[in-house]
This record gives structure tokens, sequence and C-alpha cells, in this order.
């Protein structure tokens, strides 16, 4: 039992007005990304990521105030390099990929961007997302709600992601499978 | 009104009323006669290493607080003050060495005994008023630990652990002993899921037929070699106490070949040929079977698969415990541990939790179709028309309801063993989950908390 220091807080720096060019190319790169995925273009999500990356979703978990940890440090619900990630969008390829066939209905609300330089030429850029998923005509909706911090390497046509750590709002999903990427 | 002695009748015959699946009326038969007495998982040794450790979990309604106190013994607490029915812990993990309840602030040392109440002499009058030495949260009813695995029982006269384990922990042995040293848990990955908690017990216990189809994806995009049509029929099922699994056939070879096959290192194949029996390596050696998926009834699974991890086609093994967690007719939270040899090498324990997170859990390739399949189970098991409809279980059956072929003679483990596709296992664990609906639930006393003595 192992834990990470608590995610939920804020990076307490003071991050790029949102006039500057960074931010506003990160925060476009975001909500472009977003639309990638909810139209399932997964192929063209996977251009947007960059060979080394790590994509992380660490068990959020109920702890007492003070107890250091909100999450866990040794289990994801992702813990995906390139290679993973590639499998996922190729599995959805096949004609056999039944739990997204008939595929979810998604929307990615992407908002509270907030973007810092880094000393290596590279973005940090936290958000906010809010999926909305529907699946069928029976079922109720489920809702994804998380903190995402994002490190964007820059590329000659534009950024590559290199580095995604979602922080998931709830230590029990309420969603049948993550079937999905955030 | 439900008829529970036809209902069972039928799922003895086979032939499974499909309403089963999502009917509050077997849902309340379930909790009070088979969840009140059967032995049930809660937690494992690794997840509460040190004294003070805790997690809290639930049987069904019922949270209890299980933690290793200042002696290292293992306790589960019922988590429910014995003032006024606070919930003493609100954290599902940590390590305390007392709880304090919230609301008026009596106070548990982590072994449960009751140390502290505020304004004893002047509320109570001291001890007379409230027996307060003496008094400790209420135990589960009965705690049992094998191998690490802690489980509890609602009912005070439950058998031994070991003894209702029976035959099944010659299998259960394969993957929770690779090594004297045993399994260390990480997770749980949690979720709900809208489906009925029957569904992924029975199909870990036995369905192998689903894999070549349902699975089909994982194989197209070459993440694992084996669930083929071809290749999984060959496998072995097996009943045996509470417990049923399902295997692989693996390609010829010794001991050291065949795990080599599955991807274990030299070291840990050393250390298996060590810590199994004669028997246990003898179903791998001998009889060329390897373990995949298996469920102790009623709501323990296991999993133990062998993807490939990387570019180059690195197989590496690795094994789940998951726990189908009823939360109403129609719903389950999913509890998912990635589990290894706790003598396993650092980067062997990095690429079989890397193969867990692919394949199994929240995000697993395998798990998300499962899943979709047992959601729409559920969803249409709901009405009128499934009331109508008996569901076929008969699979390796005669019309005279004999097995097609006969067991499989000289199979290294205990129980009974058959080989190709067979629903012996779902039947197997449908036959257990009948017996406990048709048993009047177990009787109970009553605590009363610090009254006159
Ligand atoms: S309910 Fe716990 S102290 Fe009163
Ligand atoms: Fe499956």
């Amino acid at each position: 039992m192992t834990g990470t220091t608590e995610t939920n807080t804020a990076n307490v720096n003071v991050p790029l007005r949102y006039t500057d060019p960074d931010h506003q190319d990160a925060h476009q790169f975001l909500v472009e990304e977003a639309a990638t995925l909810d139209r399932q273009d997964f192929a063209g999500w996977l251009r947007l990521l960059a060979e080394d990356i790590r994509y992380v979703m660490p068990v959020r978990v109920t702890t007492a105030r003070g107890a250091g940890f909100d999450s866990l440090a040794d289990m994801g619900h992702f813990d995906e390099d390139m290679y993973a990630l590639r499998k996922r969008v190729e599995r959805f390829g096949t004609q056999h990929a039944w739990t997204e066939d008939p595929p979810s209905r998604t929307r990615r609300l992407v908002t509270n961007v907030r973007t810092f330089r880094t000393g290596h030429g590279e973005l940090r850029v936290e958000s906010y997302l809010l999926l909305f998923r529907s699946r069928g005509d029976t079922r109720d909706h489920d809702l994804l709600s998380a903190g995402r911090a994002d490190i964007l390497r820059p590329a000659p046509d534009g950024h590559r992601l290199a580095r995604r750590e979602i922080t998931v709002d709830e230590s029990v999903l309420r969603t049948q499978n993550l079937a999905l990427f955030l | 009104m439900l008829d529970v002695a036809a209902v069972v009748a039928d799922v003895r015959r086979g032939m499974i009323p499909a309403h089963v699946y999502n009917d509050p009326e077997i849902f309340a038969l379930e909790r009070d006669r088979l969840f009140s007495r059967a032995w049930v998982f809660l937690a494992h040794e690794s997840e509460i290493p040190e004294p003070g450790d805790y997690v809290v979990r639930r049987v069904l309604a019922d949270s209890f607080i299980v933690a290793r106190d200042e002696d290292g013994t293992v306790r589960a607490m019922f988590n429910m003050c014995l003032h006024r029915g606070m919930q003493v812990c609100r954290a599902e993990m940590g390590n305390a060495s007392h709880f304090r309840c919230p609301y008026h602030a009596w106070t548990y040392r982590n072994d449960g005994r009751l140390v502290g109440l505020p304004f004893h002499v002047d509320a109570y009058g001291g001890e007379d008023g409230f027996a307060k030495e003496g008094q400790s949260l209420l135990p589960a009813p009965a705690l049992d630990v094998h191998q690490g695995l802690i489980f509890i029982s609602l009912d005070p006269d439950a058998p031994p652990l070991r003894d209702h384990l029976g035959d099944f922990a010659f299998y259960l042995d394969l993957y929770a002993r690779q090594s004297p040293a045993g399994l260390e848990l990480r997770g749980p990955q949690r979720w709900r899921i809208k489906a009925n908690w029957k569904i992924g017990a029975e199909n870990f216990a036995g369905d192998s037929y689903h894999t070549p189809h349902t699975h089909a994806s994982v194989v197209d995009i070459g993440l694992f070699r084996e669930p083929k049509a071809n290749k999984r029929k060959e496998g072995a099922l097996y009943t045996a106490g509470p417990g049923a699994g399902t295997t692989y056939k693996l390609p010829p070879g010794d001991l050291t070949t065949r795990l080599r096959h599955v991807g274990y290192p030299d070291e840990m194949i050393t250390r298996m040929r060590g810590a199994w029996t004669r028997a246990q390596r003898g179903l791998v050696e001998n009889d060329g079977f390897m373990i995949s998926a298996a469920t102790l009834f009623p709501n323990l699974s296991l999993v133990h698969n062998w993807p490939k991890i990387d570019d180059s086609g690195t197989v590496v093994p690795f094994i789940s415990l998951r726990q189908w967690q009823p939360v109403s007719a129609n719903e389950t939270e999913v509890l998912s541990w990635f589990a290894v040899d706790a003598a396993a090498p650092e980067p062997f324990k990095r690429d079989s939790y890397k193969a867990y997170v692919m394949c199994f859990g929240s995000s697993g390739m395998f798990e998300q179709d499962d899943v979709e399949n047992w959601v729409s189970i559920t969803d249409v098991a709901a009405g009128t028309m499934a009331r109508r409809l008996n569901l076929n279980s008969r699979m390796g059956l005669t019309s005279a309801g004999k097995p097609l072929k006969p067991p499989l003679a000289g199979f290294s483990g205990p129980g009974t063993a058959y080989q190709g596709f067979g629903e012996f296992n779902q039947r197997h664990w449908l036959s257990m989950w009948g017996d406990h609906l048709l048993r009047p639930p177990p009787v109970h006393t009553s605590a009363d908390m610090g009254a006159a003595r």
C-alpha cells in the first residue's frame, strides 16, 4: 500500500497569460485533440503523441486528510507506453471490439487550461476534462471528471503529447470500462 | 411471487430461468441466504503489511475495517460505532493506531477495543450505566486466512476456511503460492458495472467457449496467442470443492520449458518447482495444462494469462484477483487487483503489471468486451419475456444428462476435469448457488452494547 502525494493540489506557479502564444497553442492542441477523439479518429490521435509517451491514470482513493496521499503510486487505470496505446487503437480497428460497436457517443469538455513553460522548451499544460458518454438507448449516461497534467513537446508541425497524468475524481468509476481515452 | 424451489429445480436441470440475472427477489435471497453464510474474500495480508495498516471493505452493505493491530494480528471489525451507529472509519485505507468516531468521540484501538468514552462517569454513571470494559467493535463472526487471503463469514458457525476450500486449495495455491513468499497485491481498481454479479463469477469459473469469439480482437492484434478456438478447446475445465476453473494446453516440454513458454524467468521457475507439490507440478509437466481463469464460490475470481507486452513479442504472465461485489440485482462493483509473487524480481513485476493493465481491469482489453456482454444480458433479463425463457446451460451433456465424453483420466489435480468445451463449471457454481438459496438464513443473536450484565 503506497501512495503518491496528494494529487488535487493545484500548481501554485503563475501560468502564462491567456494572450501568450504558447498558451494559445497549448489550448488549441487540447481542443483539437478532444475533437479528434470525439470523432473516433484514433489513428489521428496517435499522430499527436510522442513516441516515448507516458500515459497514466492512477487509481484515486479515499484517505484521511493528512494521510499524505490520495492516489495509488503503483496502480493505475492506465499505465501506458506507445506500444500499449497502439494496441488499444489497433483493437478498435478490428471487426471484433464489441464494447465500442455500436460506439459510445462521447463529448469531451476541456476547460480551465493553465500553461507553464518548463526549462526544456516544453510546455506543462493543466486542464479539466468532463467526458460525457452515452451508450445504447436504455442506459443512463456516464460522466468522467478528471484533471490532466500534460507535457507538450514542440515539433516542426505543432506539438506532441509526451506525458499525460490523468487525475480522475472518483475512487470507484461509474462507467462500465475505459474503452476510451481521456 | 417467486417460487425459489422451482427456480433451483430448473437450474439443476441445466436450464437457467433468465430473470435470475436481474431480479430483486432473487437478490434479496442471495443477501439473506448466501452472503449471510458463505466465506467471502475481503483483502490480502500484503495490503496491510504494517501494524496499524487498514483497508475498509464490504460484504454487500456491511462495511468492515480490516486492520493489522499493534501485535500484527489481522482483524475485521464491523464499521459501525457501538453508540449511535456512525461509521468510525470513512477512509478506504490508511494507517491508524485508533479510530475516533466523528459523532461523539468514542474511540477504538485498531484491535477494535473501546478505549475512550467522553464523560463516562458524568453521562452514564461509569461502568454501571455503560459497561465499557471489554467492549469492542463487532468482530466479523468468522475470519480465516489462506495464503494471505483474508476471508470472513457472517455465519459464526461457518466451517473452518481450509475445510471449506477443500480440493480447490490445490488450484488456488498455484496462483497464490509460486514461492514461500506468497503474493503481493496492488490496487484494487474499482468500478461499477450495470451487470448482475453472478455473470462474471460464472464466466470466470468455466466459460472457455466465449474466449475465441468475445476476445477475438486481442488475437487479431497479436496481443495474446492462445484464445483461438482450436487452442481453447484443448484446455481442461476442472471443478474442485467450491471452485472451478479453466486451463490452456501448452506445447510439449518439461516443467521448465512450459513455464518459460508462458514467460516466467528461470529464478521464478526454480521457486515454483520448490513451492509446488508433485501433483501441482504434474498438472503442468505431465498433463501440459496451465491455469487460466477460475472462480472460488461465491464471488472471488482469478485469472492468469500471458500476453505480449512489447513489439519484440516478449511474453509475460500476470495474475489478477477480482471480486464481483453485489450492489443490487443489476449492479456490481468490480474490485480488480494485480497480484504477483512477492519474491519475483523487480523487472518481472514491472512487466507483469504492464501485461495486467493492458488485458484486465477497468481499461483491460479483455475485460472491456466481457463487461459489455454482461451489461447487455442484465439489461434484457429484467422484463416479462425473460421470465418465460430458460437459458440452456447444458453444454457438454447428452439429452439424458450424461457427459458427452468421460472425465479426463489421470488428471493430476483433484476434482473432476473435462477436456474441451462444456458448461460443467457453471453448473457446478449454480448448483452451490441453489443450495444456498434453499437453506434458511443462519440463526444469529443480537449483541446488546454496554447494557447491564
Ligand atoms: S455514534 Fe459514535 S460516538 Fe456516538
Ligand atoms: Fe472473457
